[in-house]
């Protein structure tokens, strides 16, 4: 791969991709995208790193508009086995690159990011990019590692709300687990959960977490009603979490998402607890 | 209590007590283990549960039951009403759409304003109901039909609504199928008294509502204000149910089978009747939920009780329709001429030159790239047209499909309301094609035809064995078609939020999504449009003659039992093509066959081309509209004439006063 030129004849260049994660590294990797699949959500769910105006909306990524597709005439489609459906009409439309990151047989997630960002990488003549975006997101776990070491940073147990009585926690083998161990935080929450990364809980199974140090934190965006309601819920307010200083709401952070949501991930962690102990 | 009155009220308390017990045996199962736990230090799970989440829970069940219970009979006393309840007149939907809509663009509205915003909602759907019903002197049918349409409206706006916000609206679609999930006593501690508020002002009306049962003349020559108590009555059955839906959601069905098993297991009185639907409510609601979560254990909290309560509702008022007394006679629809709309001759070239111009405009005109309204790039026209052609010809195929069944059906029931879709026909197709899903692992073109068929067929035998037996009282069979329709959301509705993969391909299709919809799929749509349309116009003889009644069919020699079989079966086959590409919400069924009828086309060749050129129009044009009104995002093509459907149709039954 190393050897290949860093521009060669024939690399696509108009690419559409129908997955965040793989946009927002091509974005790191230098190219901007010629589309993405339901970019109106991007600021709730992305915010970062920012999506140049010029690129188009492909619609919902369960509808990719196949109308703006036959129009852009694309060199490259991007897409993972979610979209696995779409991919007979999809591959009659134009080349498809399909990376797999979330499959039941992938396991830990960051290392199959890592992976999919090389291919990426390789297919659009991005390798040299690709790997120094790679090494700056290995500094940056290293330096946020370093910053946290000196604070004993306690275990983290993170979920988002889906109502204020179930949430769901993220744990091995997802992406947040991943970039835990990497920046030298525990995770409080110990069980194994799907190849996404997460399991549905009640609140009050939260209480299965003894260790009296765990913090709780809760990623934006949060149902309207859901802050109100835990105030006045007995289940919630017995929780060691419900004690001030031991649960915080951060901003989002894409769970399924690829190297750049990790790192976002990591530096919203760090900030959090450099500023909150 | 006089000994007669003792006597008759045994049969409801029997029935309402068997189904507490029930429901206590249950709700024993769930909370004897945290009893028997010893107790722990520290935060105690089980204890924790069964106090803030476990029994508040069963306390809103027992309320919101009531509350529902006591809504629907009073809607059904003072409408005379026995299809009257919160779920059949739209008042719940209307609650749940103003939430839906409040909760989306006006989330400061809801901490203190909840109960308001429902209240708006229900109100506005009861008045819409009533504005309507009156024109026809509050007929049953004409109630229920409107309750219906606003129901369906509320539905599809709200499901839009859900498909536009998808991530962001999880809570919102578990909480607006009726989930009893909670975490404190807030909520049950809340509905206590503005339940026991109203329920005290029912009892205040319990004596004049008696009175009415004396017919009207009888009332006012007793000197009761008979306006101003049904007002009462509805406002305080409107608030009931948006109280509920407000706390818990879209509760079905539980308003319609509470006073419908207290009247058939005895309870005569008004005063019997309100009292014993309530306590029914309340143990019924309570008996579903604890069955509920007992069965389905860890996922309890996910299923919507709400929608169980619509799956066990229905399939226990079908059985007991038979036993129904319809009390309440149907105001027997004059055998109406051409509507004012009646275009006289022009009528049918007129709406085949609409259909042409929808189809040349669906296929032509759309969005380009940038947003913008054009017609297709020349350099790309080609693939521009080939995405476009399956759709537009699917849903032409299939509205007129739809079409065509809903005249044949209401020829046949001599029901104007009959459609596949208020029958529950579409509702059959689903049910099939939901088992095909379910039992085959990638069912192809031809399975999912022939599990939709075969559904379809079922609904409509069962349709057909009760015409045999009761001469088609129309009540029943649109009674057991709304039971249908709810059973199938209602499954479809739990299934959704089990998570389960193919359910989200389910609820996709059910919403009437033409996206999937590629060249054979197309074809075979109008292959079987073609086919079907062309043996339907060849009945035409039947279709003339069977609604003039059965003696003058027999009198020119019909076959009567067997020429409407074939006639059913040709509708459920239409049914089944068409629910196949467009889903079961369309609608089309029961407009285009008005439509036609309104322009003029009396007779039943010219008002089945007619109605399937109007159907077959809409049907392209809604699909159009979903495509391109929110480019490059889409709108489900049954959920835009759903919507664009019902306002129509409200308009209509206006002008027909």
């Amino acid at each position: 791969m190393a050897a290949l030129p860093a521009r060669a004849e024939g690399v696509p260049t108009k690419i559409v991709s129908l997955d965040y994660g793989l946009a927002s590294t091509m974005l790191s990797l230098g190219v901007t995208p010629a589309a993405v699949a339901s970019l109106a959500d991007w600021g709730r769910w992305m915010v970062e790193p920012e999506m140049p105006a010029s690129v188009i909306d492909l619609g919902n990524s369960w509808e990719v508009n196949f109308e703006i597709l036959a129009a852009l005439k694309p060199d490259l489609i991007l897409t993972t086995p979610y979209l696995d459906t779409l991919l007979p009409r999809l591959e009659a439309t134009a080349p498809v690159l399909r990376l797999e990151i979330f499959t039941p047989e992938t396991g830990e997630i960051l290392p199959a990011a890592i992976a999919a960002t090389r291919k990426l990488a390789a297919a659009i003549g991005r390798a040299d990019e690709g790997e120094r975006f790679l090494a700056g997101a290995e500094a940056l776990f290293a330096d946020c590692r370093r910053r946290l070491e000196p604070l004993s940073p306690p275990p983290l147990a993170l979920v988002s709300f889906m109502d204020a009585r179930h949430a769901r926690i993220y744990g091995a083998p997802g992406l947040f687990d991943n970039v835990l161990r990497k920046i030298g935080v525990e995770n409080a929450w110990k069980e194994e959960s799907n190849f996404w990364g997460y399991q549905t809980i009640g609140i009050e199974e939260l209480s299965r977490i003894t260790d009296p140090r765990a913090r709780l934190i809760a990623f934006e965006p949060l149902p309207g009603d859901v802050l109100p309601k835990l105030d006045q819920s007995p289940l919630w307010q017995a929780l060691p979490f419900a004690r001030p200083g031991h649960f915080s709401v951060v901003p989002p952070a894409l769970m399924f998402g690829m190297v750049n949501e990790a790192t976002r991930f990591a530096s919203i962690i760090t900030r959090e607890l450099e500023s909150g102990s | 209590m006089t000994g007669t009155s003792t006597r008759l009220s045994l049969g409801p308390a029997i029935v309402t007590l068997a189904m507490a017990l029930l429901a206590a045996a249950i709700a024993w199962l769930q909370v004897a283990p945290a009893l028997e736990a010893a107790p722990a230090a520290g935060y105690d799970v089980p204890r924790m549960v069964l106090l803030y989440s476990t029994l508040p829970r069963m306390a809103t069940a027992l309320l919101a039951g009531a509350a529902l219970a006591l809504s629907g009979a009073l809607f059904q006393q003072v409408l005379r009403n026995p299809l009257a309840s919160p779920t059949t007149l739209g008042i719940s939907a209307g609650a749940n759409l103003a939430l839906a809509i409040a909760t989306l663009f006006a989330p400061a509205l809801l901490g203190f304003g909840r109960d308001l915003v429902a209240i708006t909602g229900s109100g506005i759907a009861a008045a819409l109901v009533f504005m309507l019903g009156a024109r026809r002197g509050f007929s049953p049918f004409s109630l229920v039909l409107s309750g219906l349409v606003i129901s369906l409206w509320c539905g599809a706006l709200s499901a839009i609504l859900m498909l536009l916000n998808e991530r962001y609206l999880i809570s919102l679609f578990i909480w607006g199928s009726g989930s009893l999930s909670q975490q404190s006593w807030s909520i049950p501690l809340s509905l206590l008294p503005k339940i026991g508020a109203i329920a005290i002002l029912s009892a205040l009306i319990i004596r004049p509502l008696s009175l009415l049962e004396l017919g009207e003349a009888g009332a006012s020559a007793l000197g009761l204000r008979i306006a101003q108590l049904r007002f009462i009555a509805v406002a305080a059955a409107v608030t009931l149910a948006a109280f509920v839906t407000s706390a818990v959601g879209v509760i079905g069905f539980i308003g319609l089978v509470a006073p419908t098993i207290a009247r058939l297991s005895g309870a005569r009185r008004p005063v019997e009747i309100l009292v014993w639907s309530t306590l029914m409510g309340a143990s019924l609601l309570w008996f579903a939920d604890s069955g509920v979560q007992y069965l389905a254990g860890a996922m309890a909290d996910f299923l919507p009780t709400g929608a169980v309560t619509a799956v066990f509702g229905s399939p226990l008022l079908l059985l007991l329709l038979p036993r129904l007394k319809t009390r309440h006679r149907i105001l027997q629809g004059r055998t109406r001429q051409a509507g004012r709309l009646a275009i006289g001759p022009k009528a049918l070239p007129l709406a085949l030159v609409t259909v042409i111009l929808a189809v040349l405009v669906a296929l032509f005109i759309g969005r380009a790239i940038d947003g913008t309204w054009a017609l297709p790039d020349a350099s790309i026209a080609s693939e521009i047209l080939g995405l476009r052609t399956p759709r537009v010809f699917a849903a032409l195929a299939s509205g007129a499909m739809l079409a065509v069944a809903g005249v044949i059906l209401q020829r046949l029931t001599g029901n104007e309301m009959a459609s596949p879709e208020v029958l529950g026909i579409s509702a059959g197709a689903t049910f099939g094609v939901t088992i095909a899903v379910f039992a085959i692992a990638a069912p192809g073109l031809a399975s999912q035809l022939g599990f939709a068929a075969f559904g379809a067929l079922v609904v409509l035998a069962v349709i057909f064995a009760f015409s045999v037996r009761s001469g088609l009282a129309p009540e029943r069979v649109l009674l057991a078609g709304i039971a249908l329709s709810a059973m199938v959301d209602a499954v479809v509705g739990i299934l959704t939020a089990s998570g389960d993969p193919r359910s989200f391909f389910l609820m996709r299709w059910m919403s009437g999504s033409t996206y999937t919809i590629d060249g054979i799929t197309a074809i075979t749509a109008s292959v079987a449009a073609v086919i079907l349309i062309a043996t339907a116009f060849s009945t035409r003889r039947w279709l003339d003659i069977l609604p003039l009644g059965p003696q003058a069919a027999t009198a020119v020699g019909l076959p009567l039992t067997s020429s409407r079989l074939a006639l059913f079966g040709l509708a459920g086959l239409l049914s089944a093509a068409a629910t196949l590409s467009v889903g079961p919400l369309s609608f089309i069924g029961l407009m285009a066959p008005h439509l036609a009828r309104e322009a003029g086309l009396v007779r039943a060749l010219p008002q089945m081309a007619g109605a399937a050129a109007i159907g077959g129009g809409l049907m392209v044009l809604a699909d159009w509209v979903g495509r391109t009104v929110v480019f490059p995002y889409a709108i489900p093509a049954g959920l835009v004439s759903a919507l664009v459907g019902a306002p129509f149709l409200m308009l209509m039954l206006r002008r027909k006063a």
